[in-house]
């Protein structure tokens, strides 16, 4: 902790939080489908990142990317229902369906399983769409109405719950670069206070032109910098499975903080790591891997290992990985590629013992997260 | 759902309001407008409506940012933000709670809204349709994650605690209301700014209307030639802390908030669901340890849709059987103010339980008779009432429900 933060917050003693269970997860990414696919890419690292491609390409920006290729939600989902999803929505529906394929079949439906959605936009390519109807049609009015609802943020985690019937919690969250673990701290809220007996959580982002443009022209990212896309969520709960095996990792604290003042996001970030570990009982040398969220960001890609550095005692990093390099810059999902990415990791290459990560967000709104994460025993 | 865990949690109330609405600025001024049953709703002015057969809405025409913003630079956030941050300034100036002390201490914002940043990507396509997406303004891009909205106000009130954006539509700011109690009940804060903020626009306009939603004059929430919504727009901010805290300082208590409940129809996007609304109230009155007769008020979610109202009615008749609370609409002054509409619902009913008055559903003169026996709908102005514990309805597109049971404390 620095003494900039240590004087801007009241004197606090955190509870301890007890672990929540990670039984198991989807993942729709350029890499493929599943934990498996990205731990490949992961190893062997990504080729250079692709100019877009096929329909609609010319209308992007001359800058990489890494689509999801070939993707076609009724080859998951089937034909019935699919007509006017859009693909943040169907990349949803892909991974939770995967995410629940890998639960208890006995503990999916029902009042107390819920979605923590993250997602800062919902899909741009349905509300530019419809909008640039709105600005282009003789009778703006005569827009799709089938097509509306998709413009709401919230439209991918009520699809999520309709297709497989959770009428538990329900939220979509927004918090910049940190939306993702912005999620989980969500969750983690609900679950203490028994909102929810079990949730999907993770973050989704598609790729458009008209994002891609936006992203080009607010010049955050660096150059040769990929834009991704995908989703990832993970069922989370409170209670361990009867059967150690179901886990896939456990998650510690989750901590979150505001920080107006830019000067201080490094501060910032290393003030809710300190705080994540302390909640969790970990010491700062017993985190042996760093996900980092905010590779290929100008200025913040410092920041934020200046602010891990910083709460871990100063030296070197422990080991890193970067998701980014592979996935592209995935912003509403990135903290949940990052979990994704040491979950991957440790089902490819079990540790030996039991290991400590550490995932952190630093976004330039003043945001700032992190999460303690552990292997699961084997 | 289940009994809370048994950790003790502390009360947490309401003492600071902040209203930017259609019918007025300031707490005391919307309270006034709202009982009075004055009609907010006026021919659109942020947008070229022209093109459409409808044209009115329920826009905050007076709304000046820089007489409300002491940091905010307006040409660098987008206008549902800085309606969030005014309402925010507004709501710690009628708590009258110490700004170092919200600075120092732990405190955050938690706002929702239904879209976002609208107004900033409305101007990004506008952009897009003259000069083609390679015309678009960085500076403006950077401006549209829905995320900026409670970044507004806690880069604004220089806060340092847990802020979040929760777009779940139109009962966002219940849920956001909901997630700030429980960051304040469990000890993970101490002061929360909870509310939400959305701004007129031409695609939430064009939607409707598509949907065949939209009034053809006025909404009439529960009245037989209720036609649907007209959109509307504001900033409604609640300042949440703990019972201890504010009688510490001294502060005006308006309401605790007894607890709440949120669930999903996981039926369908856009259709509400009497069983699912039902079950969300029995939940909001578990969680709150109150018992259905004990419910004095409801401040409906009342969209002055033909669905909408019929199922809302449907669900409280199963919850309350023949004794169904007087239920009214402020949707039927403000317009439907989307993410932020539950948050002037929780701002109505605290002044409600201050001001001893039942808010009205203006534009009306009766219940529709197909609605049933015994459905006050408190029609034209607000009347007079003794209130303890009233309950604030959310609904949204997606399913999400989001009831809030606030009661006063004595």
């Amino acid at each position: 902790m620095t003494t900039a933060t240590a004087t801007a917050d009241a004197p606090l003693t955190p509870a301890a939080t007890r672990p929540l269970y990670v039984t198991s997860a989807g993942v729709v990414s350029s890499a493929g489908h599943g934990l498996a696919a990205l731990a490949g890419l992961l190893r062997r690292g990504a080729g250079p990142a692709e100019e877009p491609s096929g329909e609609g390409a010319a209308a992007y920006p001359p800058r990489p990317v890494r689509a999801v290729e070939g993707f076609d939600v009724k080859a998951h989902l089937g034909r019935k229902g699919t007509k006017y999803l859009d693909r943040l929505t169907s990349f949803g529906l892909v991974a939770c369906k995967e995410a629940i394929e890998g639960m208890n079949p006995a503990e999916v439906a029902g009042d107390r399983t819920g979605v923590v959605l993250a997602t800062n936009t919902g899909s741009v390519s349905s509300h530019s769409g419809l909008l640039y109807d709105t600005l282009t049609l003789d009778k703006p009015y005569l827009v799709n109405p089938g097509q509306f609802p998709n413009t709401v943020m919230n439209c991918a985690a009520g699809q999520v719950a309709i297709r497989n019937g959770l009428r538990g919690l329900n939220a979509t969250v927004a918090g910049g670069q940190s939306a993702s673990l912005l999620a989980f701290r969500h969750a983690r809220l609900a679950l203490t206070l028994d909102r929810a007996d079990r949730l999907l959580v993770g973050g989704a982002e598609e790729l458009s032109a008209p994002a891609a443009w936006a992203w080009h022209r607010t010049g955050v990212l660096k150059g040769e910098a990929a834009l991704g896309e995908g989703c990832a969520v993970f069922t989370v709960q409170q209670g361990a499975p009867a059967d150690d095996s179901d886990v896939l990792a456990e998650l510690l604290a989750c901590e979150v903080r505001f920080t107006p003042d830019a000067r201080d996001y490094a501060d910032g970030l290393a003030h809710v790591v300190t705080r994540a570990l302390d909640r969790s009982g970990i010491r700062p040398q017993e985190v042996a891997v760093v996900s980092l969220g905010a590779a290929h960001h100008r200025g913040l890609e410092r920041i934020e290992e200046r602010g891990v550095r910083t709460a871990l005692g100063g030296g070197g990093l422990p080991r890193t990985v970067r998701v980014a390099d592979v996935l592209g810059e995935t912003y509403s999902a990135s903290g949940a590629m990052q979990l994704a990415a040491l979950l991957a990791l440790w089902q490819a290459e079990p540790p030996a013992g039991r290991t400590t990560a550490l995932v952190t967000s630093v976004g330039r709104d003043g945001n700032a997260a992190a999460m303690v994460v552990r292997s699961p025993l084997r | 759902m289940a009994e809370l865990s048994a950790a003790p949690r502390r009360r947490v109330v309401i003492t600071g309001l902040g209203a930017v609405s259609p019918v007025g600025i300031g707490a005391d001024v919307f309270a006034a407008a709202v009982r009075a049953g004055v009609d907010g709703t006026a021919p659109i002015q942020s947008f070229d409506a022209s093109g459409f057969p409808r044209r009115r809405a329920g826009e905050v025409t007076d709304f000046e940012p820089t007489d409300h913003l002491k940091r905010l630079d307006p040409a660098a956030w987008g206008r549902s933000g800085l309606l969030a941050a005014a309402a925010a300034r507004l709501a710690v100036a009628d708590a009258e709670i110490d700004e170092e002390q919200l600075e120092r201490g732990r405190a955050g914002a938690i706002m929702g809204t239904t879209s976002g940043e609208s107004a900033v990507v409305q101007e990004l396509a506008e952009q897009w349709v003259a000069g083609g997406l390679e015309s678009l303004d960085g500076g403006l891009a950077g401006q549209t994650p829905a995320a900026r909205i409670a970044n507004a106000v806690s880069a604004e009130l220089r806060l340092h605690g847990e802020t979040q954006t929760i777009p779940t539509a139109c009962s966002a700011s219940n849920y956001a209301l909901g997630y700030a109690y429980d960051l304040v009940r469990s000890g993970e804060a101490d002061v929360m700014l909870a509310g939400g903020a959305d701004a007129v626009n031409r695609l939430t306009h064009a939607g409707f209307y598509a949907l065949g939603a939209m009034a053809e004059d006025l909404p009439r929430p529960f009245a037989a030639d209720r036609t649907g919504i007209l959109t509307g727009e504001g900033g409604a901010v609640l300042l949440l802390e703990t019972l201890e805290g504010a009688r510490a300082r001294g502060a005006r208590v308006y309401a605790e908030i007894l607890g709440y409940a949120a669930n999903c129809d996981a039926a369908h996007m856009v259709h509400p669901d009497a069983t699912s609304i039902a079950a969300c109230i029995r939940a909001a009155h578990r969680n709150a340890g109150v018992e259905p007769e004990q419910i004095d008020y409801i401040c409906a979610h009342g969209t002055g849709t033909p669905t909408n109202d019929t199922t809302e009615v449907a669900a409280a008749r199963e919850v309350f059987g023949t004794r169904i609370p007087p239920i009214s609409s402020i949707k039927s002054m403000l317009g439907h103010t989307m993410g932020a509409a539950s948050g002037f619902g929780a701002i109505a009913c605290c002044k409600a339980l201050e001001q001893d008055f039942l808010p009205p559903t203006a534009n009306v003169t009766e219940a529709d008779p197909v609605l049933g026996e015994g459905v006050d709908c408190v029609p034209g102005t607000g009347r007079e009432a003794r209130l303890d514990i009233v309950q604030n309805h959310g609904f949204a597109f997606g399913g999400n429900n989001v009831i809030t049971i606030l009661g006063r404390v004595s």
